[in-house]
């Protein structure tokens, strides 16, 4: 006798053998896995695309192996000694310009560099050279330049007053992603044009970006880093290294990826229900089978070994088809982010996060898949014999391995993964906690039922013992309709929110025009040019510096900037680098004082500043402490006098700092000025007098810039519903599979009482009274549970405001609610269709 | 054949202290076999202490009305069901010391079961449904005898056919091969004929007659026909979870089957 168990190539033969080559039955399960492991692979691939990107190409993109920035000032000759010991070194200037060709003007982002740029790297010009610094007197532009300009490669035009020859057209910038969005199109040109042009007179707006190329290629950055700042002081200049040359980008990434991640796990989360429940009703229809082969000498332990290798076999090709899918969608979701981020939209393999998706996806369907399986062993062969016998109980202990070791590998591989463990682990908690809960409502919604008064209606009581008789998939029901329905408000909520989002951030009404180093001499000139060139336009003009806050808080013990390090509070984006400052008599326009005094118009003695409130909660000051900034190498230091709120929805001067005038009025300084346009008007006829009156002064137009933003945040929005629709495709795959489940477990009821005389009316009724009361409990939960997750998404993770169109969610909701019935109705139809006769012929 | 033959021959023999490996041991030795199905208040006894010996080779008729207790005796006889009380030795094994899995095992090439909805695998090929048993015990050429046993039945040109495109006589064919395959000891067999017509149950139940006396096997057939009783050399009519009488062949049973 065999006392050993079925040898795993007899047990695959007879496998094979029972299993549809079409995976009837275990299509759940298939979808399922496809859905998440497709989801977590393609995320994995993008994410890891971008940053091998962003490290592999980060001298490129920083055009250096670190660069020091500084507002208003070149290096000094012994900084410059310091850098020239560690290896090439490139000076550059940053300002805003304009260019002009006779009546023809376009604003420009001027970019001024030595002859030894780029350090790293080439720029590729449309006539298909790979130049670096243009000659003197010669500038690159871009094609949107020369179109504004009517100029070709060749042709001369004016940058302020200084005539200069269009070299070529720029295609590719290496550096573009660690220089940010610009404030108008590139140019580039020599380092002695900005000079020349007379665009760097003291108080102009300009900065300067001094890059090292390393001898040593192996040299650490950021030890090079910390050795200037200890020679020179933390506050001397802004820092960048190649391992960060892109540091707005990385947090982008960083951020989007922990969501990606989330919505990964989500995708799995529910696919592992879909897994159980796909599992569970295979193996149910699959008793007879089972109880078959008992008869004919199987043990409980070959039956588990012949199962689970139909499951693993359906697993194994649904996991596969997910990494193709994965992988093959990720060009395209790197073509959707477009600009967003620095990836090529081509097709890359990337094993680890093939790897880690398989494994996810092969963990999940093992701790879901091994309940039922482990139930299927205890069918007994005596079901042959009598027609439904209960299960022996199944032995819950041979669950613990399966189970217990695979849910700590998914812990362990998420948590190895995750960028934010504890956001990880929160998520992973709560998605444990939604499960039990619903396991628990399931329970609750049995038991009520079972207890509730029997309706004298034989089709509500029809309808109501569905919920709670034996054998009832109540518990697969409520869990799929939960995480079904909670995905539904959870998507309509989040894209509510980003929607309210961008059109808060971006202003109905914005000025036309922002235009930079206005000397303080010109202010008649300038709103005289903006009166007889655009009649009825609405001028504001304030004072403008740039300055960076070095120290805060109660006087006699301030905490030091530089003392953070990376861990600045979330909210100070403003201790980052230098911010524009001003000074005002008066409180500007858009901001309300919400603690404190306003200083008197004529004030003098101390020094006193007020600071946006949202700045001020973020880092804890309040009336009465104390700020210093560093302007132009000297430190201010003031007292706060009052803290302002600021709408930032009008799109003017909103400074988080605003000094009194005694603080700042002595430094050297520019004013800057917004220029609204009446409705309608066109900037046009300014744009060429104000470069001829004031040729120093640079102009931005907001127009592209808010199409720009506009454009970034339409498609952060797709790649957010993108990302997420994968988790509601899988819940809809879910909701479908137990739906079909619960059809299968009452087909016989429906036949029966067809025969018995019910109309197709009353056992829709009955569909309807079952699915209306699931239905109806599970939107309270769903709106809760759904509702709370976006708020983590929203608030958390992109700390955007809180702003769900409720209506709209409430609608989606709905119509999930009414998808929901439809399902289940549609389910039913075959049936009701079916001649009762030949119904139970199939039965 | 001895005296203490003769006497389990005709089931009034049923001593415990028998002894079941002897060289002429019965096939199934069962004593005082009780079964209750629910528990407390609701159990229902449907065994009240069941004795019986057959010997090897020998084909009995197991008679009663519905309800009799005639089903679960199979189930218990076969190890698809434990005994609540009492001890049972079958194909030399103790049942009473097995579990679930040990009863599965212990089926294995030793007992065949026929039942009346013929229970074939829906997803098997008839050819992979007779192999299956015999893959299960291990046997290495189970295609091979598979097909020569289906062939021995009618079916050689069925092979591969699945359970859907076979007719009833022809599935209980099939059923048949299976349970005599591995050529068991014992074949159980649950009203072969209660869902074939006359004609047909009766080319059945010759098949099933010649196959296991090619077999040698021992044949336990629960059945409401008395013609095909009075085919087996005995019959035990059972009444209320007792057995009510035990007779040799060529006897009238009308009186005991209600």
């Amino acid at each position: 006798m065999a006392e050993r168990p079925l040898p795993w190539r007899t047990a695959w033969t007879i496998a094979r053998r029972d299993l549809s080559a079409r995976f009837r039955g275990l299509r759940l399960l298939l979808v399922c896995l496809f859905l998440g492991v497709g989801a977590i692979a393609a995320i994995g691939t993008l994410t890891g695309s971008i940053n091998g990107e962003l490290s592999s190409r980060g001298r490129e993109i920083l055009g250096g192996d670190i660069e020091l920035k500084v507002w208003q000032r070149a290096l000094k000759p012994n900084e410059v000694a310091a850098l020239s010991a560690y290896g090439r070194v490139s000076q550059g200037l940053r300002l805003q310009a304009v260019a002009r060709n006779g009546d023809r003007t376009a604003p420009v982002a001027l970019k001024a560099v030595d002859g030894k740029w780029p350090l790293y790297g080439r720029l590729a010009l449309e006539d298909g050279r790979k130049v670096g610094a243009p000659p003197p007197g010669t500038v690159w532009i871009t094609r949107s330049t020369a179109a504004r300009l009517g100029i070709r490669p060749g042709d001369h035009f004016l940058i302020g007053d200084r005539p200069v020859v269009a070299g070529g057209i720029i295609t590719a910038h290496p550096e573009q992603m660690s220089e940010g969005f610009a404030l108008g199109d590139l140019a580039i040109s020599g380092l002695e044009l900005p000079r020349e042009a007379g665009l760097t007179a003291p108080g102009a707006m300009y900065r300067s970006a001094t890059r090292v190329r390393f001898a040593d290629p192996a040299r650490d950055p950021d030890t090079v880093v910390d050795t200037l700042k200890q020679r020179f002081g933390d506050e001397a200049f802004d820092t960048r290294t190649r391992k960060a040359a892109s540091p707005a980008t990385q947090r982008f990434v960083d951020r989007m990826g922990e969501f990606l991640v989330l919505v990964g796990l989500a995708a799995l989360v529910i696919a592992g229900i879909g897994i159980g429940g796909g599992v569970s009703s295979y193996l149910d229809a699959r008793r007879g089978s089972i109880a078959t082969l008992k008869v004919l000498g199987a043990t409980s332990g070959d039956i588990a070994r012949i199962y689970l290798l139909q499951v693993g076999a359906a697993a194994l090709v649904g996991s596969l088809a997910g990494l193709v899918a994965g992988t093959a969608v990720t060009p395209l979701l790197a073509r959707a982010l477009g600009a967003l981020l620095p990836v090529s939209a081509t097709l890359t393999v990337s094993p680890t996060a093939l790897a880690t998706a398989a494994a996810y996806g092969l963990l999940v369907a093992l701790v879901f898949a091994a309940p039922p399986l482990v139930r299927a062993r205890s069918y007994p062969a005596l079901a042959l014999m009598r027609a439904r016998v209960a299960p022996l109980a199944p032995d819950r202990r041979a669950l613990l391995v399966p189970v217990g070791l695979g849910l700590a590998a998914i812990l362990a591989l998420a948590l190895a993964s995750a960028a934010q463990p504890l956001v990880t682990a929160g998520f992973l908690a709560g998605s444990a906690a939604l499960l039990g809960l619903l396991a628990l409502l399931g329970v609750g919604i049995r038991k009520a039922a079972a207890h509730l008064p029997r309706p004298s209606n034989a089709i509500l009581r029809a309808g109501l013992a569905n919920l709670h008789r034996p054998g009832a998939q109540t518990g697969a029901l409520v869990t799929a309709l939960g995480f079904g329905l909670s995905a539904f408000v959870l998507i309509a909520s989040v894209q509510t929110s980003l929607q309210a989002n961008i059109e808060r951030t971006l202003p109905a009404r914005a000025p036309t025009l922002f235009v930079l180093d206005l000397p303080q001499t010109g202010v008649e000139t300038f709103r005289q040019t903006v009166a007889a060139a655009l009649p009825g336009a609405r001028v504001a003009m304030v004072p403008n510096m740039r300055g960076r806050i070095v120290a805060y808080g109660p006087r006699d013990h301030m905490t030091k900037v530089s003392a953070l390090g990376k861990e600045v509070p979330d909210g100070a984006w403003a201790l980052r680098g230098d911010r524009g400052l001003t000074y005002s008599a008066t409180v500007p326009e858009g901001s309300t004082v919400t603690r404190g005094r306003w200083w008197a118009a004529n004030h003098t003695g101390e020094a006193l500043v007020s600071v946006d409130e949202e700045f001020a909660d973020a880092v804890g000051l309040d009336v009465g402490d104390s700020l210093t900034v560093n302007v132009l190498g000297v430190d201010i230091t003031a007292r706060i006098a009052a803290i302002r709120r600021i709408d930032w929805r009008t799109m003017g001067f909103n400074f988080v700092l605003v000094f009194s005038p005694n603080a700042l009025e002595a430094a050297p300084h520019n004013l800057a000025a917004t220029v609204e346009a009446p409705p309608g008007a066109s900037s046009d006829r300014l744009l060429p007098r104000l470069a001829q009156a004031f040729p120093s002064a640079s102009v931005v137009e907001t127009g592209g810039l808010l199409k720009d933003a506009r454009a970034l945040l339409g498609q952060m929005s797709v790649a957010i519903l993108a990302a997420a629709s994968v988790a509601v495709l899988a819940g809809l795959a879910v909701l479908l599979g137990a739906i079909a489940a619960a059809r299968a477990s009452r087909t016989y009821d429906t036949v029966i009482l067809r025969v018995l005389g019910a109309s197709r009316r009353q056992l829709l009724a009955m569909q309807l009274a079952e699915y209306g009361v699931l239905a109806g409990v599970l939107a309270l939960v769903a709106l809760g549970a759904g509702s709370g997750l976006a708020w983590l998404v929203i608030v958390k993770l992109f700390e955007f405001a809180w702003l769900p169109d409720w209506p709209q969610v409430l609608a989606v909701l709905a119509a999930g609610l009414a998808l929901v019935l439809g399902l289940a109705l549609a389910g039913s139809l075959p049936l009701l269709r079916a001649k009762p006769a030949q119904a139970l012929r199939e039965l | 054949m001895s005296d203490r033959l003769v006497l389990s021959h005709m089931g009034l023999v049923t001593s415990p202290s028998q002894s079941p490996d002897s060289a002429i041991a019965p096939t199934i030795h069962a004593h005082g076999l009780k079964l209750s199905l629910g528990s407390g208040d609701n159990a229902v006894e449907i065994l009240r202490g069941i004795d019986l010996v057959v010997p090897r080779g020998q084909t009995l008729a197991l008679l009663g009305p519905s309800g009799s207790g005639k089903s679960s005796l199979m189930a218990v006889l076969s190890g698809l069901e434990r005994a609540g009380a009492g001890s049972l030795t079958v194909a030399g094994q103790d049942f009473a010391r097995l579990d679930e899995d040990a009863l599965a095992r212990a089926r294995r090439g030793r007992i065949g079961v026929v039942l009346q909805a013929f229970h074939l695998l829906p997803t098997m090929t008839a050819l992979e449904n007779v192999a299956t048993p015999l893959e299960l015990a291990g046997t290495p050429d189970a295609h091979v005898r598979a097909a020569a046993e289906l062939t021995a039945v009618g079916l050689g040109h069925r092979l591969s056919h699945y359970p859907a495109q076979l007719s009833g006589g022809e599935q209980q064919r099939v059923a048949i091969a299976r349970a005599l395959a591995p050529r068991p000891e014992l074949v159980f067999a649950d009203e072969p004929t209660g869902n074939l017509d006359a004609r047909t149950g009766a080319q059945i139940v010759d098949l099933l007659f010649a196959r296991r006396a090619e077999a040698g096997s021992t044949l336990l057939i629960i059945t409401h026909d008395e013609a095909l009783a009075r085919q087996c050399e005995r019959v035990v009519t059972l009444a209320d979870g007792r057995i009510a009488s035990d007779t040799l062949a060529a006897h009238d049973v009308s009186d005991t089957v209600g």
